[in-house]
């Protein structure tokens, strides 16, 4: 009797040891087939192109992620003919997207760049938005608001039954997109933001070619960012001298400056500037105190930044200490925060990330004033 | 310690404490200064412009606001615990540093409820002391209005806790539907600050103090007699509604002053009145409001010392520090001591 439960209980592992075997070799075969997308700097999304259908990747969703998403998008009228393993994937997605909830105004541009922004039907926040086509489509209420912030109201999205909603998350907790996903409406999350260099993150407008069927037209979009980006890099190493730079402005007691890792950091080293900050390491911002700022930059050129201050008058009156910065005293100060759309948005924080060649030729142009003559500042101002 | 001449020395240590803790404190910080750069900056002959712009405009206007902060924290802390006789009242009980809270959450994240209005507000560093002020003495009214219709005193006490309840639901329904840069920035508000007062702010800030300081030394005889029960002190003649009245705007000045321009500093106005008794080892409020005084400002120059890192480029909030630093040494008095006295 015992033999015959050992045997039984031998073959039992050997089915499963075999069946779970079988399974990966499949999976492996999949996965080894695809043709991969080219991208030269994104690291976090990876897309695979098989005969009927694609898998799309997604490895840092959030820093440090543990986990990785696997989706697979079938082209709409392939849908009926395949059966997939659902199990496999995440969610399987008909594409092209026809509706589309994204949900970070850095998100906008890749739509727009691929003149897909007509399939936007939800967007939470949308006085935020400043690109003129998206924001006639919501006056003319094609486009859902879908509440504040991160607190995306469930029931609307629901109703708008989009195709996919592009989430981003500061980690894997989020409950409305877990309803979300719940309710079988498939949610991305879009890693762009963790990527660490400027280029890098604006590849990811290949992850909407994916999305849309237009990996050539993002292709092209992006080679042309890169080159002008590139080009300008190469402009600005011909200087010699390196003016001194540093950013930010405080909280209370703390002020924040971009650590030399950064993408900012990057940019700034980039366009031929010295960063003060730029042998710090870290993620996330640095949080300074007043004295180390002030003994390292009151003498620095140009102050890049200065946080939601708009003019030098708000600045001294949210405190003094900033009038005794050499940059404030020769009003070499710049900021993104007086470039703002329609309704109030500030555009650097929608479009800055998509176009950094257009970022690094403003710093440039304002590290450098003698390079870049016929350009104008896009995103910067001087501080009025 | 019983008679006057312990208490005159443990004063004259107590200031000579002060003193020390007050140079240490201007001297340490992130930017290492040498002592000698230190007295040099203070009496401006030195010749870095960075270290004297440091030592005269930030490390010692912050010494001095937490000074400030301190005592008068330790005073409204003594004052709530003797009148309502309650160990547990500190200087927020009647919603003071939740009427601020509102106040202040009404200017950083009304934007995201009102509209673009209120941006403008945000950058001014007074909308923020006036909408705390503001706010502390709205709710201070409503309570004071509530209270002269009730008899007793624990009532004020309930009444100020319900109004830091409403305040509070308020403060979350706007912090809902704020951006994360204005959340940031309330949060950042309710951590505490000592630095970055310019000195025309402390001017006004002491001015008010000094007032709230006055009424309270005022109220010395009033308090001790408080300490006897209500109808104890009726009979030996203290008009208690007068009495209690000087003693709540005594504390809201001072309180309400210092959260406007500090923000909601947690643990010491509760802490040191205790410290203070146990050390002392009396009830006597012309002894403990003196020593509350130097007490309170002692211990708050020690925590925001530990609160700058020195040599760090970082910081800590002050609120993290008077909590950590300040309830072990309670627990550890109260232990020693077997009992509370109070």
């Amino acid at each position: 009797m015992k033999i015959i439960q050992l045997k039984s209980l031998l073959l039992v592992l050997f089915i499963c040891t075999f069946s779970c075997k079988q399974e990966t070799k499949t999976t492996k075969e999949i996965k080894e087939k695809g043709v991969a997308l080219n991208l030269k700097h994104a690291k976090g999304f990876a897309v695979k192109t098989f005969k009927n259908y694609k898998v799309l990747e997604i490895f840092s969703p959030w820093p440090n992620a543990d986990q990785s998403y696997t989706y697979a998008l079938v082209d709409r009228t392939k849908l009926e003919d395949i059966t997939l393993n659902s199990d496999e994937f995440d969610a399987v997605i008909p594409i092209p997207i026809q509706r589309i909830v994204v949900t970070s105004t850095t998100h906008l541009p890749g739509l727009e760049l691929l003149e897909e922004d007509q399939k936007l039907v939800g967007f939470p926040g949308t006085q935020y938005v400043s690109s003129e086509n998206i924001r006639t489509r919501i006056d003319n209420n094609e486009v859902r608001e879908l509440g504040k912030n991160e607190g995306v109201n469930t029931e609307v999205v629901l109703e708008l039954r989009p195709d996919v909603v592009i989430a981003f998350g500061i980690d894997g907790n989020n409950s409305t997109m877990e309803t979300i996903k719940n309710a079988n409406i498939p949610v991305i999350y879009n890693g762009d933001w963790v990527e660490d260099s400027p280029l890098a993150k604006a590849e990811w407008i290949k992850f909407f070619g994916v999305l849309f069927n237009k990996e050539t037209q993002a292709e092209t979009v992006y080679n042309s960012i890169e080159t002008e980006y590139l080009k300008a890099k190469t402009l600005a190493e011909q200087v010699e001298e390196k003016p001194s730079v540093f950013s930010g402005a405080m909280y209370k007691d703390v002020w924040y400056m971009p650590n030399g890792t950064s993408s900012e950091a990057q940019l700034l080293k980039d366009a031929n500037a010295n960063y003060l900050w730029k042998n710090t390491k870290g993620a996330g911002s640095l949080a300074l105190n007043f004295e180390t700022v002030f003994n390292t930059a009151k003498a620095a050129k140009i102050w890049i930044n200065p946080s939601i201050y708009r003019s030098y008058k708000e600045l001294e009156s949210a405190n003094a200490h900033y009038t005794k910065f050499d940059a404030f005293k020769h009003k070499n100060i710049y900021s993104m925060s007086n470039t703002k759309g329609a309704t109030g948005g500030v555009l650097y924080y929608e479009l800055g990330q998509a176009r950094p060649d257009l970022v690094l030729k403003d710093l440039i142009k304002i590290c450098h004033p003698e390079l870049l003559q016929d350009y104008d500042l896009f995103f910067f101002k001087k501080l009025n | 310690m019983t008679n006057q001449y312990t208490y005159k020395t443990a004063f004259i240590l107590l200031f000579i404490v002060l003193l020390c803790c007050f140079i240490i404190n201007i001297s340490l910080g992130s930017v290492s200064i040498p002592l000698e750069g230190v007295f040099n900056s203070f009496f401006g002959t030195s010749t870095n412009e960075s270290w004297r712009y440091i030592i005269q405009n930030y490390r010692l206007p912050k010494a001095i606001t937490a000074v400030l902060v301190g005592s008068g924290l330790g005073v409204s802390g003594l004052l709530m615990q003797t009148l309502f006789r309650n160990p547990l009242a500190g200087p927020f009980v009647l919603g003071i540093s939740s009427g601020a809270s509102l106040g202040v959450a009404l200017v950083i994240l009304g934007s995201g409820l009102f509209g673009g209005a209120f941006a403008v507000l945000l950058t001014s560093k007074w909308s923020v002391v006036i909408a705390a002020s503001l706010g502390s003495f709205l709710v201070l009214l409503s309570v004071l209005i509530v209270s002269s219709r009730v008899r007793d005193t624990m009532a004020i006490l309930i009444i100020g806790l319900m109004f830091a309840s409403i305040t509070g639901a308020i403060v979350g329904v706007l912090s809902y539907f704020s951006s994360a840069a204005q959340l940031q920035r309330y949060v950042f508000w309710g951590f505490g600050s000592l630095g970055n007062l310019s000195w025309q702010e402390i001017l006004v800030f002491s001015g008010i103090y000094t007032l709230g300081l006055i009424l309270s030394i005022a109220s010395v005889k009033a308090l001790n007699t408080l300490l006897l029960g209500d109808n104890y002190a009726k009979s030996l003649g203290l008009n208690l509604k007068r009495s209690r009245l000087f003693i709540i705007v005594a504390t809201s000045l001072l309180a309400g002053t210092i959260t406007a321009f500090a923000g909601p500093i947690a643990f010491i106005g509760l802490a040191i009145p205790h410290l203070t008794r146990l050390v002392f080892n009396t009830s006597n409020h012309k002894i403990l409001l003196p020593a509350v005084i130097l007490f309170g400002s002692v211990i708050m120059l020690i925590c925001d010392t530990i609160a700058q890192i020195p040599n760090s480029d970082y910081t800590l909030p002050i609120n993290a520090i008077t909590s950590l630093v300040g309830a072990p040494i309670v627990i550890w008095l109260l232990v020693r001591k077997r009992n509370l006295m109070f």
